[in-house]
Order: C-alpha cells, then sequence, then structure tokens
C-alpha cells in the first residue's frame, strides 16, 4: 500500500522554478495494477521518483506498506528502496560492465546476509521467470532491448518486493516486444500479488491495468478503473 | 562485495590497464628514489668513527724528481709544523684522507674467506689523537711496533665481522705476502673516511713507521691546530713551509670545508631526485585524480541505479575507494615483484634492510596518494541523488 498525501514538488533552479508535482493524493492499494498516462513533463517520472523514495517531496507525506516516511535518512531509505521496492527504466539501466547475472544480483548485494551461492541461484530464477536463462553470462550489450527490458525486470523482481515501479518500461520496445514485457509484468501482478505501479504513453498498456489515472501539468485529473478492459486479457 | 570490485575491474580491464601502469611505474620511482634516500639517510646517521675539529689539511706536491731531496724537505717540515705553538698534533697520511675525493683499497683474505675489499688507510701514531679515534677492543699504534715482525692494524668492526665472524680478531695474522703479514691490534667500530654518506663498510688503517720507511713520501699532512687558530696562521705557516720548500706546490683545507664539498656530491643529486620525484608524483596524482573524477562521472546513472536498488550513500562511497584501491593493489604487486629483484639479485651493494624499508614506504605511500585521490571523486558520487544521477544518460 502506496499513500501520497498533499504532495507537491518544486524543482528550484538559479532563475526558473518549476512546479512538478502539485496537490497530489494518491493512495494504492495492496495488490493493485495503476498506470499513470499524461503528456510529456507533466510530472509522471517525478511522482515515480518520490513513490520511490529516489527523490525528497517539497512537502507532503510518503507512506509506504503502511509505514510513513518520517526522515530522509539516506541509510534507511535505502534500505527501504532495497526491500520493498524494485524499479523499471525507461532507459533500462543496466551496468554495463557487469554480467546479466551479475546485474539481477545487484539488489541482494546490499542486502544483509546473503551469500554469493543465494545469490546467483536466486538470480538464475529470476531470470527464468522472464525467459532468459540462456542469457546469464551475456553483456548487456550483446542483447536486444526487449531482452534488456527483461533482465532490469528479473532484478527488479529478485528481492521479491511488494511494489515495482516501472517508469515507461515499453517506451523504447517495438509493440511485439511491449506486450511481452506487460505479460511478465500482469503476471507479476497476478501470481505474486505485487503492486505495480506504471508510468506509460501507450493507451493499450493502460488498458490491461485496473486502474488508470491521468496527470496533467503536475495533477492528477482522472482517475478510473479499467476492470471491463481488465476481462478481455 | 570484494567480488564484485574484483569482476567490475576486470570486466573494465581495458580502461584500468592504463590506470594500473602509471601506479606501477609511480611505485617504481618511489621505490628507487626512496631506496636512495633511505640509503644516504641510513649512512648519515651512522657514527663517523672520528673528529675533525680544528683539523687542516696540508697537500704537498714536490716539483723535483729527487727523492732524497724531497724527503729532506718533507722532514724538516714535519719538524717545522712540531715547533709551532698553534699546532696541537700532526699526521702523514695516504692520500685518501678523511673527507677527500680519492678511495684506496685493498684486498684482504683469511683462511676461507677471500678477497675481502677494505678502505685502506695509512696513518701515524698521532693520529688517533688527532682524530680522536675511539677504539673498541685493543690498542693504538705505539712506539712499541717499531721491533713489531708484522704490520700492525686497526680495523673497523666491518671488516673484523666480514673476515672472523664472531671470533675475537686481536692478534690475528692475516697474510700479505708469504713471508709477511698483518697484526690486528685494535678494533674501531666505525671508520668511514669517505665522508657523511659513505657506507659503513670494512676499513683498516696501517701505522707508518716514518723513521723505517726512508724511501717514502707522503703528500697529504693532517694538522690539528688549537681551538681558535685560522688564517693569519694558516697563512703564515704556508710562508714558512714554502720557505723550506721551494717552489713545491702547497694546499691547505679545512676538514670542515671538506665534509661540506664531499656532502654535497650526495646531497644535490639527492635533492634533485627528491624534486623531479615530488613533481613525477604530483603529476600522477593529479592524472589519477581526472581520470577517477572522470570516471565517476561517467557512472553517475550507475551510481544513481545502485542507489535506487537499496545502497546507502556511504556504501557507494566505499565501493569507489575500495575499487581504487584494489586498482593500486595490482599496480603494487607488479612493483613489489620488480623491486623485490633488487634485494634478491643484490643489484647494487645496499643493505635488504634499506630495501625492504623502501619498499614498504612506497606502498604506504602509494595507496595514500590513491585513497587521497579518490576520496573527492567518490565524496561526489555518494553526494549525487539518486533521482539525479538517473535522470542524466
Ligand atoms: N532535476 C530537475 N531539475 C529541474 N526541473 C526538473 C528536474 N526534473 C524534472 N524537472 C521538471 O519537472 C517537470 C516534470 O518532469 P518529469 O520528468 O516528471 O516529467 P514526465 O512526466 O516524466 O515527462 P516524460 O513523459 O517526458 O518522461 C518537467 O517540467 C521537468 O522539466
Ligand atoms: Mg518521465
Amino acid at each position: 500500500m502506496i499513500i501520497l498525501s498533499n504532495i507537491e514538488k518544486v524543482y528550484q533552479t538559479k532563475t526558473i522554478e518549476t512546479v512538478a508535482l502539485q496537490q497530489v493524493n494518491l493512495a494504492v492499494p495492496k495488490g493493485e495494477f495503476l498506470s499513470i498516462m499524461g503528456p510529456s513533463g507533466c510530472g509522471k517520472s517525478t511522482l515515480l521518483n518520490i513513490m520511490g523514495l529516489l527523490d525528497e517531496p517539497s512537502s507532503g507525506t510518503v507512506s509506504i506498506g503502511g509505514q510513513e516516511i518520517r526522515s530522509y535518512k539516506d541509510k534507511e531509505l535505502a534500505h527501504i528502496r532495497n526491500e520493498k521496492i524494485g524499479f523499471v527504466f525507461q532507459s533500462y539501466h543496466l551496468v554495463n560492465d557487469l554480467s546479466v547475472l551479475d546485474n539481477v544480483e545487484l539488489p541482494l548485494l546490499y542486502r544483509s546476509g546473503v551469500s554469493a551461492s543465494e545469490r546467483s541461484k536466486r538470480a538464475k530464477i529470476a531470470l527464468e521467470k522472464v525467459g532468459l536463462s540462456a542469457r546469464t553470462k551475456h553483456f548487456p550489450n550483446q542483447l536486444s532491448g526487449g531482452q534488456r527490458q527483461r533482465v532490469a525486470i528479473a532484478r527488479a523482481l529478485i528481492g521479491q518486493p511488494e511494489i515495482i515501479l516501472a517508469d515507461e518500461p515499453t517506451g523504447n520496445l517495438d509493440s511485439v516486444m511491449g506486450e511481452e514485457i506487460m505479460n511478465i509484468l500482469l503476471d507479476l501482478n497476478r501470481h505474486d500479488g505485487t503492486t505495480i505501479v506504471m508510468v506509460t504513453h501507450d493507451e493499450n498498456m493502460a488498458k490491461k491495468t485496473e486502474r488508470l489515472i491521468r496527470f496533467f501539468d503536475g495533477q492528477q485529473v482522472s482517475d478510473a478503473k479499467v476492470y471491463a478492459n481488465l476481462q478481455q486479457v | 562485495m570484494i567480488r564484485h570490485l574484483f569482476k567490475l575491474i576486470w570486466n573494465r580491464k581495458k580502461s584500468n590497464f592504463l590506470l594500473i601502469t602509471e601506479i606501477f611505474f609511480s611505485f617504481m620511482v618511489l621505490f628507487a628514489v626512496l631506496s636512495f634516500v633511505v640509503h644516504n639517510v641510513r649512512n648519515y646517521t651512522k657514527p663517523l668513527g672520528f673528529t675533525h675539529d680544528n683539523v687542516w689539511l696540508l697537500s704537498m706536491r714536490p716539483s723535483s724528481d729527487s727523492a732524497a731531496l724531497n724527503r729532506q724537505n718533507l722532514e724538516q717540515v714535519l719538524q717545522r709544523l712540531k715547533s709551532y705553538p698553534e699546532v696541537a698534533n700532526i699526521s702523514l697520511t695516504s692520500n685518501n684522507a678523511p673527507f677527500s675525493f680519492s678511495i684506496t683499497s685493498n684486498a684482504m683474505t683469511y683462511g676461507q674467506v677471500k678477497d675481502v675489499q677494505a678502505d685502506y688507510y695509512e696513518v701515524q701514531d698521532d693520529f688517533q689523537e688527532l682524530m680522536q679515534v675511539p677504539l673498541k677492543v685493543g690498542r693504538w699504534f705505539g712506539p712499541q711496533d717499531d721491533a713489531s715482525n708484522h704490520e700492525p692494524i686497526v680495523i673497523n668492526q666491518q671488516l673484523q665481522e666480514k673476515l672472523f665472524g664472531n671470533e675475537p680478531a686481536i692478534g690475528k695474522l692475516i697474510p700479505i705476502t708469504d713471508s709477511s703479514s698483518y697484526q690486528v691490534i685494535g678494533i674501531t667500530e666505525y671508520f668511514r673516511g669517505a665522508g657523511e654518506f659513505a657506507s659503513d663498510a670494512p676499513a683498516m688503517l696501517t701505522r707508518i713507521n716514518f723513521a723505517k720507511r726512508q724511501d717514502k713520501f707522503w703528500e697529504s699532512l693532517l694538522i690539528k691546530v688549537k681551538p681558535g687558530i685560522g688564517v693569519a696562521f694558516e697563512e703564515r705557516m704556508v710562508k714558512d713551509i714554502s720557505g723550506i720548500t721551494g717552489d713545491w706546490n702547497l694546499e691547505v683545507s679545512m676538514l670542515e670545508k671538506m665534509r661540506k664539498a664531499k656532502a654535497k656530491v650526495t646531497l644535490v643529486p639527492m635533492l634533485g631526485l627528491g624534486f623531479v620525484c615530488a613533481f613525477l608524483i604530483l603529476n600522477v596524482a593529479l592524472g589519477l585524480f581526472g581520470v577517477l573524477w572522470y570516471n565517476i562521472s561517467r557512472r553517475n546513472s550507475e551510481i544513481g541505479l545502485r542507489r535506487a536498488l537499496g545502497a546507502a550513500a556511504s556504501q557507494v562511497y566505499w565501493q569507489f575507494i575500495g575499487e581504487v584501491l584494489v586498482l593500486a593493489t595490482f599496480g603494487l604487486l607488479l612493483g613489489v615483484f620488480f623491486a623485490a629483484q633488487f634485494p634478491l639479485l643484490e643489484v647494487f651493494q645496499v643493505d635488504t634492510e634499506v630495501y625492504l624499508i623502501a619498499l614498504f614506504s612506497a606502498v604506504f605511500l602509494i595507496y595514500l596518494l590513491t585513497a587521497a585521490c579518490a576520496f573527492y571523486p567518490s565524496r561526489q558520487a555518494a553526494a549525487v541523488q539518486p533521482a539525479v544521477a538517473l535522470h542524466e544518460e
């Protein structure tokens, strides 16, 4: 469960002040698959960063899994990110100098008490889930865009987080690959009960999720349940 | 985590290669310069084995070929010098007087120990009092040696250890020819006539038996004057001696001045090398800093990613420091391998201990340097807000 209340985010640079988010109130129940849409620059990534504790709101509060984030102490945030949240980025963000397996292991590297053999075992399982068992020793630049995004998803799910935050996970992919990624996310949501918040520009992808929120200029303009569409999938 | 670092470094081996090479070369230069400096500083801190206050060296170059005449003049010069109330002591010496630029050495063989090279000094009985040579064991030369069948010698501890090991040396005979030999009568702990930066090498002093060796001539004469005696006396003395010797070439130098001149021969290159080394290290540091800075800024999104995946800022910080230290370790391992060849193959006549001190100091300094260079870029890396770092791609 994610609750955002009265979130405001203002980017302050020397000359200009950009209001990226204002008065955002949003609750994402546990197990929900939520998609967020809106024109470029309306604050979707900013919102996701705040949910994922990568960025601090200018005002308002965030609570994750019933725990309100009161202090933005680095170590505590790092711990929550590591245990509870998995990220999928539009541009994959894989470490080019690490093999697929090592990339997937990364979140467990920062979790205490996970042995090296345990890490690699779980990474292999995660890669199996995304259908990439045959590519563990490859390096990111030897993979296609869709494969890279699947590695990124494997990395997001290896730590078995309650929440996955995906920022345009299919943005760089063609429709077939996008479909593939979407199916993996849907599967995670249905079978593992993972809460997923996904930013997308693609109406078709958004329609497959339970709930769709639209943003405009840093403000939420609509919130709709899309159960009807869900049945078709 | 260490394994993770090794993997990262291994996978980035191409770009790390340059850094490792740079660290390797700086280590080698630092090691060489430190060996040189440590060697000299260690020598400097050892006693000379004599003092030279108020001691002058008179060098005499006779113009005549007549040995008999020269000898006669020399005897008169000695007489004259002894008569001055200003002069405390005099002693003829071989040309390698303390702090002079000449070296004489002699190969000594005793039993199984063959050809030990020892610095060889000829001195008169008054030399000990003149230069205040402390003896550890035995006695100094004296008139009683006139009657000796052997040639008496005083040796330093180095020579004693080389020739006799732990055995007592006093009274031991060392063959010179089939019919003659040296006899050890005294041992001094140190005797480093070649000056403050000279190694504590084996050395021996032999006795000049002036009366007996009528055929011989010595060009160097050490004169100890009483405290406070200066240039005025020097001028008068040289004038008087010229009166005896005619057109001999005479030269007086104070041992203190000679000491300084001799020290300069080592100090100047040491300072020069020190400067070159400091400049080089500064360059390496700047280069290293630049490379690290560049690497880290290039890896901004990786930093953001690691933070997003749950790395605390301090973990990112230590990861970068750790990476640099692992890199330094590779360069150093290579360097230590090569540096170790110097003591192992005994390339120069330098104590192994000197190399060890230089080696450990160089390793320590390189680690310090790399850590210092990594410190600021790593801190910058850790301070990057994850959202901002991820934003840059
Ligand atoms: N670090 C920053 N400094 C200043 N302004 C920023 C920063 N990050 C984002 N902004 C501004 O905040 C606003 C929202 O940005 P955001 O990245 O959240 O948009 P978005 O909805 O994700 O757009 P897109 O669909 O193109 O990804 C934009 O006007 C952007 O210029
Ligand atoms: Mg965005």
